[in-house]
């Protein structure tokens, strides 16, 4: 099988396993792991949007979760405070983070490098502080809790998240539908202008990119990701808490991402599922489990750089029969001194 | 015969803190004709083409193009109005192929800002990169990364990335520097070959080479013109002689 074919059958058996995890993962594990697993897609939402920044354009973000509590708080006021539907609010969270994401990348993204750090983790400390002392609007610490309003009604007939299955698969269609969006994105010229502004900003300019817009397109997306996931969140908690905007979730999707893999679109899938699963099976038993965290992020980025991601692909080219050569070419190369 | 003058420069000055790297600089480059700049290290040359391509922003002076004034443009305005430039340490974009090197040069003239095309579907950019990937023999170097090149297909493939832009003027800073002697005979040639339809400025410190090669010389030292001429002319000039070129040589 050639390399492409390899990440065919294995992107098509994930599918499936997770269009069916509802029946079978009740089999062999607790039939909490299914919301597990959804949560898990949602979060790596997140952390593909770092992934989106760090991974293809070369901008790392720790202010993240700014954009994730924006969709958030989005849906949370939405429903609770403006007494709004549920794609309306859906449509605040996502309209939200999207429009926060433009005011700071605009500051953010004539930065570089540490100061566009500093200033993402600014950013997101500045609402997190508004988020956590705004308590009429947004329940502080308490948070904001809802209730769910149906996805469609039509007279007595409606679907909702409150259905386990609905939820589910609601879940997993808007985070593929993110992923397939990513995809084709990275695949169009813009993706290609944003690798080539993350391999050489200079010479990107040179050939007359806009670096600037071209990092802002890609910070305005990534808060569009994250916007979706804050806004998933919401209704998969059914509220929305200032803690989740904290810098902290913004450096732990920055973890999930370069675990997984900076520079592939699923990686994050894998690192945020791994790490989660860490979390959960290793934080009753280990207080300090952290600790491996730490351990297992110093090892990949030593020896993986290209994460869990990059090591799935060198495997796969490893074993895979080599994809026909182009057309031989030697007749021009003999010219050649 | 009157030459265009397809660049104008007209008393640019660049000051570093105290020190002034330019100090006014007169010159113009004719359209038709490779130019050379030449001068001692630290005489302006690449801080001139910098101010040029508005990487710096200069103190004092203006800059035309092609009769438009490009002083306060930014770098990639100025390359899309067609003035492409490569750099004295070679500039790809390392982590991609040779092929997607050209490619994307070539389609940031028609619009990158199409998230939802196939790249399949950029008929005219695929088109140029496969014609310069002939032009430049690299074919056989399509699928491989920039990084894994030699230095001289580096060289070349920076060429290729600037002719993607279908420049109008081409501004080359030491293209043969750290060259064996048959690169630099294939660079030459290139170089030569592109002067017939692209106008052409090089910065080069290979004295055989600048006067081999070019129609109009302009000498810099200090950060200002010190000559400008044909290279009989420059060759003759006493000023140059003692700044530069060394009397004793002559």
């Amino acid at each position: 099988m050639t390399a492409a074919a390899i990440n065919r059958l294995g992107f098509v058996v994930v599918a499936l396993l997770t269009l069916t995890a509802p029946w079978f993962l009740p089999l062999l594990v607790d039939s909490f792991w299914v919301d597990i697993y959804a949560e898990m897609l949602i979060w790596s939402l997140l952390a593909a949007s770092v992934n989106l920044l760090f991974g293809y354009v070369g901008l790392l973000s720790f202010g993240q979760a700014l954009f994730f509590g924006m969709g958030m708080y989005g849906v949370a006021i939405g429903v609770a405070k403006l007494g709004l539907g549920f794609w309306p609010a859906f449509g605040l969270g996502v309209v939200m983070a999207t429009a926060m994401a433009l005011v700071a990348g605009a500051l953010a993204v004539r930065l570089t490098w540490h100061y566009f750090a500093i200033i993402t983790v600014v950013f997101s400390l500045i609402f997190y502080f508004a988020a956590l002392s705004w308590k009429p609007l947004t329940g502080g610490d308490d948070g904001l809790s809802f209730t769910m309003p149906p996805i469609v009604s039509i007279g007595e007939w409606e679907l909702s998240l409150t259905d386990p299955t609905v939820q589910y698969y609601f879940i997993i269609a808007i985070v593929g539908i993110c992923y397939a969006l990513m995809g084709v994105i990275l695949k169009s010229p813009l993706g290609s202008a944003f690798r080539a502004v993350k391999e050489n900003d200079h010479r990107a300019a040179l050939i007359g990119l806009n670096v600037y817009l071209i990092r802002l397109t890609a910070f305005v997306i990534a808060g569009f990701i994250a916007g979706v996931a804050g806004a998933l969140f919401a209704f998969f908690g059914r509220y929305a808490s200032a803690s989740y905007m904290f810098y902290h979730v913004s450096g732990e999707a920055v973890v999930w991402a370069i675990i997984g893999g900076a520079g592939t679109l699923l990686g994050p899938i894998v690192g945020t599922s791994l790490l989660i699963i860490l979390r959960e099976e290793l934080s009753h038993a280990w207080e300090h489990y952290l600790i491996l965290v730490g351990v297992i992020v110093i090892l990949v980025v030593i020896f993986a750089p290209k994460g869990l991601g990059g090591l799935w692909q060198a495997l796969v080219r490893r074993i895979a029969r080599p994809e026909t050569p182009p057309p031989s070419t030697d007749a021009k190369g003999e010219d050649k001194p | 015969m009157t030459a265009t003058p397809i660049l104008e420069i007209d008393g640019i000055e660049k000051h570093f803190g105290g020190l002034a790297a330019l100090g006014g600089v007169h010159a113009t480059v004719d359209s038709g004709k490779l130019t050379a700049v030449i001068g001692p290290n630290g005489a302006g040359k690449t801080t001139l083409f910098n101010v040029v391509t508005g990487i710096l922003t200069p103190s004092a002076g203006s800059i035309r193009f092609m009769g438009k004034d490009i002083t306060d443009c930014s770098v990639h305005e100025i390359s899309r109005l067609g003035l492409a430039r490569t750099l004295q340490i070679k500039s790809v974009f390392h982590g991609m192929t040779v092929r997607e090197n050209l490619w994307i040069a070539a389609q940031s003239r028609r619009g990158v800002f199409r998230p939802f095309t196939g790249l399949k579907a950029c008929r005219a950019a695929n088109e140029r990169a496969d014609a310069l990937l002939e032009e430049l023999q690299l074919t056989h170097l399509a699928g491989q990364e920039a990084a894994n090149l030699s230095y001289g297909d580096v060289a070349l493939l920076e060429i290729g990335i600037a002719l993607a832009t279908e420049p109008k003027l081409l501004l080359l800073d030491e293209p043969i520097c750290g060259m064996g002697p048959a690169e630099t005979e294939r660079t030459v040639e290139k170089i030569r070959e592109l002067s017939k339809r692209i106008d052409i400025v090089i910065i080069e410190h290979d004295i055989e080479v600048v006067f081999d090669i070019s129609d109009d010389i302009i000498v810099m030292a200090l950060g200002t013109v010190l000559a400008r001429g044909t290279p009989a002319e420059i060759s003759e000039n006493a000023d140059v002689r003692a700044a530069y070129l060394g009397d004793d040589d002559a």
